[in-house]
């Protein structure tokens, strides 16, 4: 355990707990569901690219879940690799298939879906790592500051596909605007911080979850006013959130997926 | 409609220095179908794992080269020596080569050929 978390108190420490948890899974499975486009992407240069994005979101799910290691939580792949669903604290648009098929075989992956989702996401994590720099938590707050440095690329990524997608053909605005509906359909929990929401407010954590949200809202409305387009707006409640463990099916296939060879043999250093 | 297909994406050359006073240097080059996606494509593909302090992307067809037979323009006579400075390092050579020749044999022998008279 490192020095900074022996001296903190045990409500203080559940708090933060599950906001790393929360912040380790998302990226955790928006790695994950990048890494599968892999060879897939639109072409060459592209698939490069996001792989690589892919790659460092995955670098950043593995400083969460080290600052969970140092908490005394159990070791940093153990947590990545070993906790079942219900135990997940990832929200549910980063667990969402990435379209029909397999990538193996017969993928029917939507591009608009992942330009949708990664500029979205991506867009909502740089408000929060924003917010964590100033987190009362200091080891957090300087793994905020080491993110962000990566986040500058990662939105201008996403947003130039974003915005590029949006200004062709009609049958490209058409699938972008089919891919936000659905995307806005899973965005509930992205912003909700679970059952500890009020002790992460409470203790300097980071920001509220209304403050964050209304952060996002206004870096996207600039994209959207560029566009001369109206942001989408959520019709139906989610039913389910993934802060409080509540997953989909996909998540679980995810797991199985990905923990496959791990599972194999737990105690073996690959 | 076929054409447009086929120029939808276009090779961009990209250039990139690694400290911003280094001179710019000729990279590689990709597909895009613009200059922005050009430039978000050159940094992951080439510049992730080395510092870069700038990149540039040119639209190749923005770039008047030669084409094969404007080469000729290159010719030249291989006669150009005198427009070639090579510096005075040959100096010290020569500078030895006299000093030497000044107290060879010969040299000395005349000087006592000289005392006779």
């Amino acid at each position: 355990m490192s020095e900074a978390a022996k001296t903190l108190s045990p409500e203080f420490k559940e708090a933060l707990v599950e906001l790393l948890f929360q912040l380790a899974d998302d990226d955790f499975f928006f790695a994950y569901r990048g890494s599968e486009w892999l060879g897939l992407a639109p072409h060459i240069e592209e698939d490069v690219a996001s792989s690589s994005i892919s790659q460092d979101s995955m670098g950043h799910a593995t400083m969460f879940y080290t600052l969970l290691e140092e908490l005394g939580l159990g070791k940093a792949d153990d947590l990545a690799h070993a906790r079942s669903a219900h135990e997940r604290k990832n929200s549910i648009l980063v667990e969402r298939l990435n379209g029909p098929g397999h990538y193996m075989e017969d993928a029917q992956y939507d591009w608009a879906y992942a330009v949708v989702r990664n500029c979205f996401y991506t867009q909502a994590k740089k408000v929060k790592i924003d917010s964590l720099k100033q987190s009362a938590y200091g080891p957090l707050a300087e793994v905020a500051v080491k993110v962000n440095m990566e986040l500058y690329y990662h939105l201008l990524h996403w947003k130039t596909w974003f915005v590029q997608l949006l200004s062709t053909t009609e049958e490209a605005k058409a699938r972008m605007m089919q891919a936000m509906d659905k995307v806005m359909s899973d965005f509930d929990d992205v912003f909700s911080l679970g059952h500890h929401a009020e002790q992460m407010k409470q203790f300097g954590l980071i920001e509220e979850e209304s403050v964050l949200k209304e952060k996002w809202t206004v870096a996207l409305a600039r994209i959207f006013e560029s566009l001369d387009l109206e942001i989408p707006r959520k019709v139906n409640p989610q039913s389910q959130n993934g802060r409080n463990g509540e997953h989909t099916k996909e998540l679980e296939d995810a797991l199985s997926t990905l923990g496959e060879v791990y599972n194999l043999d737990p105690v073996s250093p690959w | 409609m076929e054409n447009n297909k086929k120029t939808f994406y276009q090779e961009y050359e990209v250039f990139s220095k690694r400290t911003p006073s280094s001179a710019f240097q000729h990279q590689f080059s990709l597909l895009a179908p613009n200059a922005e996606m050009a430039l978000i494509m050159a940094q992951e593909n080439f510049m992730r794992r080395e510092p870069v302090a700038d990149i540039w992307v040119v639209n190749r067809l923005d770039i008047r080269a030669l084409a094969p037979e404007e080469k000729q323009i290159l010719n030249r006579l291989d006669n150009k020596d005198y427009r070639t400075t090579k510096g005075y390092g040959y100096l010290k050579k020569k500078w030895r080569h006299y000093e030497q020749k000044m107290l060879d044999e010969k040299e000395i022998l005349s000087w006592a050929g000289g005392k006779d008279k």
